[in-house]
């Protein structure tokens, strides 16, 4: 309890408020060798510096003060208040579809704590419907928080259960499951559940912001909708991620779980489908599918629902001086599968011949995909990736490395002795993982600067 | 009851009341209230046993607040000391459940206002005119008859926010150049501002207006000067650290307490003039003073500032049409610093006189920029019983004098309305918050397509071919108010249609028409069938808006909305300035709870160093330069007009150490070089030029009164070496025979004249004379001597 009063607070600033009795909340007068301060003094940011009190002064405004400035601190007040998110109780209309919505951590609404910076979750529906209250026109809303971790911290163990979860859902009923889910690794877990939960009968779709919503230029509210409106009413029964298709307030594409991925670390239309085009567009409430082969709603409560994950695997980015060693490391800590990100069509240097046959023999599975991103594994052009294959390398077509990564952990769990069976699982498409072709307009990264491009931007929304 | 030596405040929650706009009475006398503009934070009123006028004023903002034990309560109408209050108040809440009750005993019986505010963020001081007695019968005057005392009389206050944009190479979170601008266009995004919940998820009010609107938001890039930083889609890279340290010698030279860690806030704006919809914005230092002194309006005394903060720019306005609005983005994230003022200014020309010093101070720095839009005001203004209202975006300083004259006439006029409903006994018309339209849920309202139809008035005419909707509103008590002035050639009319124009975002000219209208627009059967259709009664009034249906809806729920807020006088806003003087409605003002911590950024401690740096290199500041110039001689008046011009710093490089050729040399400067910039000139010139002049001025080889006319020579003569200029006005061994010689040719010449007056005669000599020996020799010793020759002259004459 009594860490709260200080909260944040280290030396030399702590002996400082004891000192002079005060405590986070209070309200005070600061004497400074910089002149006097008025304000409220504030819990101070963990990762700070412990030289600085914080204070926040009447016009909204918070400022820095440093320790050996103050003269004296007078307190003149104290002021704490409870911080909630408004709810209001989520409309039900028995006409519309309902939707379950799986919480991970990552935060879907929110609102800032405005004194301390603290981004509070909006989660309930009661919550979310005080937040954006769109959502209730659209569907009934049931929401369940899973996890409370980051995104970088989703992963196997977190797969299982939501894996589960999603089933269950879907066997209670559920119209449509919406996964809210930070970015970063948003396109791993949509890969874990393509694989974990397959031939659902009802679209699964992941949400997340690339700005929160306690910001006014958000997009998680235009995400939100639009996964709603895909969950609830899309004809798209497949596990998708519904994110902003370009950076301006227009539609959301909803991308196949296997064929998606994080391409800029900050951009609203970050998530873009590699080697393929995306599923359909979201605006307005609106479905457009883009691509005629997908997977339709059905009425029936059935789904595949396979958890299992071997850890023991690992992504090897593939780079010119790259060691044996590092294999060898790997094997020797036990690792099961490694997937390779190779260089062009799916090379690495003779170097590692030797680690990776020693693999090989040591029953660790190995994969090869492209560190290009785009285009297929074809390593039987060249001479070098002939004799990769003959070290018990198996090509992996067109699949992302990262789904990589997440297919052969869940197929070395579902199959943990058998490399066989995780041979055959890896090398047969599973909800597009793998394409039998790459349309024309499956690799389009505009160049920018060009004139015909450049015109091409003066028609459309950015 | 004294302040609880120690306070658990951890138990307290605070329970938002029941939204009320305005007042409730329930049977026992307690009005429990929470003002519109305050819902954005915890705000507790018990008002109990209020005369009336004391509920009207806490509607309005106003901050008479008892607290404290029940005697003290007779005193109460002192200005919210929250410092003495607050803990006080946080145990009462505690203890007394609920609030309010308790006291009611007490006080019932002795008719005084009670209020309580809790707040985790008080409304910074300020926003209430202290006075609160307008001075309702004062006659309307133009800006050039007002006195002071006539300012005095209204209870003008006025306060300044100078924003002026620095001068660095780059912006202030990402690394494109700053200050260039552009027309080129790249690309375009499309955004929308979607209103954040505060700390209690509530709505600005102002923010909540700029959703309404509906509006698209366009940004235009050019890839030169616009990275994704601006557009939103990157973090913020680290602060300029150049803008920083200007920040902080201005900070200085303000006289301003500074921070010691810097952190950087986001202030939100949902008008689009900022992609993120919010800027980041810094406090660099608080409460300073500086010394105001202006002898042409007889001030001298301190100028004080509240404070001062670092913030990037906005974008850049194209259009606002409909639902569209249009930015470019080169401007966006210039670092600009915000100066504050204190509302200290008394007159429209004390605010002048301010914003120029507060301009200068900052261009002594040499490191802010100059020209159109670096250096922008936004002016408050208030009158006794109104409250602030900020003018937005007043680029020159002239303009400040006129339009603060007009807004402090407007808001007496809103007084005047208020005062007239209030005469009429009339209540503040309910707002209907009903779907789908305010027409099927308010009896103010009606859909009038149909009562209108057969209209000859063209624009309603064609507003019915469009197909839009034709919504009639009723404002009880209002006949007659609509058509009264505000503002020059502007009616209170226009307090409607511009809500409605902003808000409902109707474009189509006229979009609106109302009952005191009569000589134009609807025929009075129309108006007729209307006033039936609303049952109005003869002393309101009615108008008409048209627009599509969904627009039509937002503007007539605004239309009763400012309806209700004329009950209150002077609504909360933010206005823009026109050239003209005048000023339209822009939005709501924005509350102190629009403030976030920016979590992008970390604070940045402001170093010793830095400031020791800054101390070490300080400019000098325009009094420090007005008292060196009058220590050279110069009035105060002179001085502080020299200071304050454009040549001040070729003033400066003359240096000049003589009193008489200081004073001189100001006196050309002011009277001649203005006269070149308008001919086309340059501005000024070359110091090389200028200083021969004044050595020889000095040194007496050129005398004073020549000093004008050579000036000219130089600013006219560019292409002529200085030397060549100044030797006809050297005195020579040559000049006093020159001298001798002419004036023997001019009496000689006088003969033909002999027959005019002396006086006459001595001036047309003189200017035969002195042209070609102006600087070489004294004027006043030609005139004796022409005399002199001139006399025994025609005394030869005569003989």
């Amino acid at each position: 309890m009594s860490k709260d009063f200080y909260k944040g607070y280290r030396e030399p600033c702590l002996s400082l408020m004891k000192k002079n009795e005060v405590t986070v909340w209070c309200e005070l007068i600061a004497k400074t060798t910089r002149g006097d301060f008025h304000g409220l003094l504030l819990p101070r940011s963990e990762t700070a510096d412990p030289e600085h009190l914080v204070l926040k002064l009447d016009s909204g405004y918070n400022i820095g003060i440093r320790h050996d400035t103050v003269l004296s601190l007078e307190k003149v007040g104290y002021r704490e208040a409870n911080y909630k998110i408004p709810e209001k109780e989520f409309p039900v209309d028995p006409e519309k579809p309902r939707v379950r919505l799986f919480g991970t951590g990552g935060t879907i609404a929110s609102r800032l704590d405005y004194r301390t910076g603290a981004v509070i979750p909006a989660f309930s529906p009661g919550e979310l419907y005080g937040s954006v209250p769109e959502l209730a026109d659209i569907c009934n809303l049931d929401t369940e928080k899973l996890f409370g971790v980051f995104s970088e911290n989703m992963g196997p163990e977190q797969y299982l259960i939501l894996a589960d979860r999603v089933g269950e859902a879907i066997r209670d009923g559920y119209d449509g499951v919406i996964i809210g889910h930070g970015t970063d690794t948003m396109h791993h877990t949509s890969a874990a559940l393509s694989f974990m939960v397959q031939n659902p009968p009802v679209p699964i779709v992941m949400v997340g912001s690339q700005r929160s919503s306690d910001r006014p230029s958000s997009d998680a509210a235009q995400n939100l909708i639009n996964a709603c409106h895909a969950a609830a009413h899309g004809e798209i029964a497949e596990v998708m991620v519904c994110m902003f298709g370009p950076t301006s307030d227009r539609y959301n594409l909803l991308h196949r779980g296997t064929r998606v991925r994080k391409m800029h670390s900050s951009y609203r239309s970050t998530f873009r489908t590699l080697g393929d085009i995306p599923l359909a567009m979201v605006e307005n409430g609106v479905i457009t599918p883009i691509d005629d082969k997908y997977a339709t709603r059905r009425l029936d409560r059935e789904v595949d629902v396979q958890p299992a994950f071997e850890e023991k695997v690992t992504i090897v980015y593939y780079y010119p001086g790259m060691l044996p060693d590092v294999i060898d490391a790997l094997v020797d800590k036990g690792y099961k599968g490694i997937v390779i990100a190779g260089t062009g069509l799916g090379h690495v240097n003779r170097k590692i011949y030797p680690a990776l046959e020693r693999a090989s023999a040591a029953g660790v599975a190995l994969y090869m995909t492209l560190q290009t991103m785009w285009g297929f594994v074809q390593m039987y052009v060249y001479e070098t990736g002939r004799e990769i294959l003959e070290l018990g390398v198996i090509p992996l077509a067109n699949m992302i490395p990262d789904v990589a990564y997440v297919k052969l952990g869940w197929s070395l769990g579902v199959h943990p002795n058998d490399l066989e069976a995780v041979r055959k699982l890896m090398t047969t498409p599973i909800s597009g993982d793998m394409t039998d072709r790459e349309p024309h307009d499956g690799y389009l990264v505009l160049q920018g600067g060009i004139p015909e491009v450049q015109d091409f931007f003066t028609g459309v929304w950015k | 009851m004294g302040t609880p030596s120690s306070l658990d405040t951890s138990g307290h929650e605070l329970r938002p009341l029941p939204p009320a706009h305005g007042v409730t009475t329930s049977s026992s006398t307690l009005v429990w209230l929470r003002a519109r503009e305050w819902s954005a934070s915890v705000w507790v009123w018990a008002v109990i046993a209020a005369p009336s006028e004391a509920v009207e004023a806490v509607v309005r903002g106003c901050v008479v607040v008892g607290v404290g034990v029940s005697q003290d309560i007779a005193d109460t109408r002192e200005p919210f000391q929250p410092r003495q209050s607050l803990p006080s108040i946080v145990s009462i809440v505690q203890r007394q459940q609920p609030l309010g009750l308790w006291y009611a005993r007490d006080v019932l019986a002795s008719e005084h206002l009670l209020c309580f505010r809790l707040s985790m963020s008080p409304r910074p001081p300020g926003d209430l005119n202290p006075r609160r007695d307008p001075a309702l019968d004062f006659p309307d005057k133009d800006l050039s008859e007002m006195s002071f005392e006539d300012y005095e009389r209204l209870g003008f206050l006025g306060g300044l926010e100078v924003h002026q944009q620095l001068s660095t190479e780059g912006k202030l979170f990402c690394r494109c150049p700053a200050g260039r601008r552009v027309t080129n266009v790249d690309a375009e995004v499309l955004r929308h501002m979607r209103p954040t919940l505060s700390e209690l998820g509530e709505y600005d009010q102002c923010a909540l207006m700029e959703f309404k609107t509906r509006k698209e938001i366009v940004y235009l890039l050019d890839r030169k000067t616009v990275c994704t930083y601006e557009i939103d889609d990157t973090p913020p890279f680290p602060v300029d650290l150049a803008a920083v340290k200007i920040g902080l010698q201005i900070g200085r030279l303000f006289g301003l307490n500074l921070a010691s860690e810097l952190h950087v806030m986001r202030k939100q704006y949902l008008d689009g003039s900022i992609p993120t919809g919010f800027q980041r914005t810094g406090m660099l230092g608080l409460t300073g003073e500086i010394p105001f002194r202006v002898p042409e309006l007889g001030i001298d005394r301190k100028l004080r500032i509240r404070q001062f903060s670092l913030e990037e720019d906005s974008c850049r306005e194209v259009s606002d049409v409909g639902h569209r609005i249009t930015f470019r983005t080169d401007r966006l994230g210039t670092p600009l610093t915000e100066v504050v003022t204190e509302p200290d200014l008394k007159t429209p020309w004390e605010i002048q006189a301010a914003g120029r010093l507060i301009a200068r101070v900052a261009r002594t720095t040499k490191k802010v920029c100059r020209g159109p839009g670096a250096a922008r005001q936004d002016v408050n203004v208030s009158v006794a019983g109104s409250r602030r209202i900020e003018l937005k975006g007043v680029g020159h300083h002239r303009r400040l004098p006129q339009l603060t004259h007009i807004e402090a006439f407007r808001q007496l006029n809103l007084l005047r309305v208020r005062e007239e409903l209030r005469k009429r006994g009339i209540d503040a018309p309910p707002v209907p918050e009903g779907r789908p339209f305010a027409w099927t849920s308010s009896p103010l309202v009606i859909e009038a397509g149909a009562l209108v139809k057969r209209s000859d008035y063209a624009p309603l005419k064609d507003a019915l071919d469009r197909g839009d909707t034709v919504v009639a509103v009723r404002l009880p008590g209002f006949a007659g108010l609509l058509g009264r002035r505000t503002q020059p050639g502007i009616t209170f009319a226009r307090e409607f249609s511009e809500r409605v124009r902003v808000i409902a975002c109707l474009t189509d000219r006229p979009f609106f028409i109302h009952s005191d209208v009569r000589d134009y627009g609807l025929g009075p059967a129309e108006w007729r069938a209307l006033h039936s259709a609303l049952e109005a009664e003869e002393e309101d009034a009615i108008i008409v808006v048209w627009g599509p249906s969904g627009d039509a809806d937002t503007a007539s729920r605004e239309i009763l909305i400012r309806a209700q807020e004329a009950h209150e006088g002077v609504p909360s806003e933010t206005r823009q300035a026109y050239l003209d003087g005048t000023s339209g409605f822009e939005r709501m003002l924005p509350g102190p709870d629009r403030m976030y911590p920016d979590t992008d950024t970390p604070p940045l401690p402001i170093r010793d160093e830095w400031l020791a740096e800054i101390e070490a290199s300080l400019p000098e500041l325009p009094w420090d330069r007005e008292d060196r110039y009058v220590k050279l001689g110069l009035s105060l008046l002179e001085a502080s007009e020299l200071a304050a011009a454009p040549w001040a710093d070729l003033f400066d490089e003359m240096e000049v150490a003589d009193k008489r050729v200081a004073r001189r040399l100001a006196h050309a400067f002011r009277k001649r070089l203005p006269h070149h910039a308008r001919q086309g000139r340059m501005a000024l010139p070359y110091p090389d030029r200028v200083k021969p002049l004044v050595r020889d001025l000095e040194s007496g080889t050129i005398r004073l009164e020549a000093c004008d006319v050579v000036l000219d020579e130089i600013m006219e003569r560019t292409s002529v070496p200085g030397s060549e200029l100044l030797a006809p006005f050297r005195r020579t061994t040559q000049s006093s025979k020159t001298l001798d010689a002419l004036i023997d040719e001019t009496v000689k010449a006088a003969a033909a004249l002999s027959n005019r007056p002396k006086d006459v005669l001595i001036r047309w000599a003189m200017g035969k004379v002195m042209p070609s020996l102006l600087g070489q020799v004294d004027p006043s010793e030609v005139a004796k001597k022409l005399e002199t020759a001139l006399a025994s002259f025609f005394k030869k004459g005569a003989a």
